[in-house]
């Protein structure tokens, strides 16, 4: 079943090339993300269905990357139902089909990279999403685009480039094992040199951090998420910055085997910090609402980089974190679309009166603004809540107060832009404009957000079962 | 033997750093195939044959043949063949360059006992060239300047993986030609296509996107 994950969207792509088709499109793209799905629910419903090969394995640490890569994928493959007949209009077949063929070859590679148990292929695999992706920023072909894409490829081949140097210095300090298998380097952890380790830790969380958009190295991912088509933005913000975590997580999994954490953890704690701060700075005066929910994406990743160095309880709130934010933020960037399609501009200031145009669509706006904001009951609430609890029992009362604050002024920034766009006066010709856009956008532009939104704030009710057994099987003490 | 290739290696770097022509530098990052492939042929004695082949006909045949002709046919296509205004003279880019240079060879000489399986002059070398490589990335102006380096910091990185003296899985292999694929590929169709747009291959006028006020 795994086998068939990895290798349908390669047929799918040769069809596609081969047939052109605006419709045949979306059903393949639909039809993989229900295949994807699948695989995960069998997983759920009886583990020993799933046949794993010896490059790949589904187990209980990957599995919410997984179910989290499912569910996003499942909903940005309807919402793209509706985006991608607007997109045809301005596109020809032929562009249409390369756009879907390369969607699947991302979702395909960030598939390989979160079921791939060797950090080798892990790597190559985060290598094969910034191919498929650079050609998805770049889809639009304006000179803005362009850039972006010129960035994001540039800055994530150097970082990806340099986590390979982490890799070469991990097979240094692994010594007599020959051999890139996370379960191999986790079990044979306590015998490998700890210089090493260390050192090939910085050069892996600075170069897959890169990737993962940690400050002070995340300066390709408010252009590039911006300049993307939003739901490649969502793709982007939700399931690849996991895919990236993965591997750090994955990387720190070994160096808790083998017992040297301390500098670990430093740096985790520092470029957490870093990036809320970079948010919170940024945030302050942004002008753009596509830029700005990229920042809170990096805000994000800083938190979650934080839960990770603190551990214990922390460890809980990451999981529950991972995924109410990627559920939140994909929603956030599929309604940042449907404001995009409205006022064909991505300034605030052009961008007011929401309220009066598209109900609907401000009404997810303020939904998806008070979850990623943790307003209880969203579930980044609990998340947020048991970091600041692990900070106080670990009596690091500074840092906890320093965390509150940057998390106010992002809240603060967040709550100025989003009033302002949907209860702001409204200028006469943009709301014209928007008012005859509002046709363009179709049922499957609305549901997919609602329906994510309400697991995340049901997550933050009442966890149930299945989700709790899953979250205390991924966490490593 | 194999010391001489790399010292030979480290001072192409040096070359680099000090010519403006692009020609030139890509004739550099031919020589550093040449001596790539050398390297490879003279220091692995304790891998299979398999793995000996794969490396050297790769390394001959995309470090110094595909990539070099890859680039002269984007630097014939775009008629830029000069980064004249790199943020630092030329005589000051020489200096540190050697400076880092330099520090490799100190480290080289330094015995420390949990180094045993590391080649020291490969593995300083190597690290100098990477360094040089992001250094002159930040100081150089032109797209296709910045592509080279980019290449040559991958040299770089393929040199640290030789001096590592165990049997590399050919995972490693296989992901050091993805990059070169990356470098190839993306960037060199990013270069044309940068090109086209912009009438020019300057780093300077892709600075459009920031958070200030812009028009999107």
């Amino acid at each position: 079943m795994i086998n068939l994950v990895l290798i349908l969207p390669l047929i799918f792509c040769i069809v596609l090339f081969f047939a052109k088709n605006k419709t045949l499109n979306n059903i393949l793209i639909v039809l993989y993300a229900l295949v994807h799905s699948a695989l995960g629910v069998c997983y759920l419903i009886n583990p020993q269905i799933i046949q794993n090969n010896q490059y790949f394995e589904l187990n209980s640490t990957n599995l919410i990357f997984y179910l989290v890569l499912s569910v996003v994928y499942l909903a940005v493959s309807v919402y793209n139902i509706g985006y991608s007949r607007n997109l045809s209009l301005k596109f020809n077949n032929g562009k249409m089909a390369l756009y879907s063929m390369m969607t699947l070859a991302f979702v395909l590679s960030m598939t390989g990279a979160i079921l791939a148990d060797n950090l080798g292929l892990s790597w190559i695999f985060i290598e094969g999403t910034t191919l498929a992706s650079a050609y998805l920023i770049y889809f639009n072909k304006t000179k803005h685009s362009i850039e972006a894409a010129w960035k994001y490829v540039f800055i994530c081949s150097i970082g990806i480039a340099l986590a390979f140097v982490g890799i070469i210095l991990l097979t240094i300090a692994t010594g007599n094992l020959n051999s890139l298998n996370y379960n191999d380097l986790i079990n044979n952890a306590s015998s490998f040199s700890h210089f090493w380790l260390n050192v090939s830790f910085v050069f892996i969380l600075f170069g897959i951090g890169t990737k993962m958009g940690l400050a002070p190295v995340h300066f390709w991912l408010p252009d590039a998420h911006s300049q993307a088509p939003s739901p490649i933005s969502a793709l982007l913000s939700a399931t690849l910055l996991n895919c990236a975590f993965l591997m750090i997580l994955n990387m720190y999994r070994v160096l808790i085997s083998a017992n040297c954490l301390a500098y670990a953890r430093i740096m985790l704690l520092l470029m957490g910090f870093l990036s809320l701060f970079i948010t919170s700075v940024f945030l302050y005066r942004i002008t753009n609402y596509k830029r700005m929910l990229a920042y809170s994406s990096i805000e994000n990743m800083g938190i979650l980089a934080i839960a990770t160095a603190l551990g214990g309880l922390a460890y809980y709130a990451l999981f529950i974190h991972l995924i109410a934010h990627s559920l939140i933020k994909a929603s956030f960037f599929l309604t940042s679309g449907n404001i995009l399609e409205l006022f064909e501009t991505k300034r605030i200031k052009s961008s007011r009166a929401l309220g009066q145009i598209d109900r609907k669509t401000a009404w997810l706006w303020v939904i998806c603004f008070l979850g990623i904001c943790a307003f209880p009951p969203s579930a980044l609430f609990i998340s947020e809540f048991l970091i600041v609890k692990t900070f106080l029992m670990q009596e690091h009362y500074i840092l906890c107060a320093l965390f509150l604050i940057l998390l106010t002024i992002i809240l603060y920034a967040l709550a100025k832009v989003v009033i302002k766009m949907v209860f702001g006066e409204k200028s006469q010709e943009k709301y014209e404009l928007a008012k005859q856009n509002i046709k363009k956008i179709t049922i499957s532009m609305y549901l997919p957000q609602g329906i994510m939104l309400t697991i995340a704030f049901i997550l933050g009710i009442y966890i149930p079962k299945f989700v709790d057994i899953i979250i205390r099987n991924s966490i490593f003490y | 033997m194999i010391n001489a290739y790399i010292i030979l290696f480290g001072l192409t770097m040096l070359y680099l750093s000090t010519t403006s022509r692009l020609k030139a530098h890509i004739r550099m990052l031919i020589a550093q195939g040449i001596l790539l492939f050398l390297i490879c042929t003279t220091s692995f004695s304790h891998c299979t044959g398999g793995l000996i082949a794969f490396l050297t006909v790769e390394t001959l045949l995309v470090k110094a043949i595909l990539i070099p002709w890859f680039l002269y046919k984007v630097l014939n296509k775009t008629h830029s063949n000069r980064d004249t205004d790199a943020n630092i003279a030329h005589f000051y880019c020489l200096l540190i360059s050697s400076v880092i240079l330099f520090l490799g060879f100190l480290f080289s000489t330094i015995h420390i006992p949990s180094l045993s399986m590391i080649n020291p002059m490969c593995f300083s070398i190597a690290l100098s060239t990477i360094i040089i490589s992001l250094w002159l990335i930040t100081i150089k102006h032109k797209v296709l300047s910045n592509v080279i380096e980019f290449i040559t910091m991958e040299n770089g990185i393929f040199l640290l993986s030789l001096s590592v003296a165990k049997e590399m899985p050919i995972l490693v292999n296989i992901g050091v030609l993805l990059d070169v694929f990356i470098a190839i590929y993306i960037l060199g169709l990013f270069v044309s296509e940068i090109n086209s747009e912009f009438n020019d291959l300057e780093v300077t006028h892709l600075s459009d996107l920031k958070d200030c006020e812009y028009d999107d």
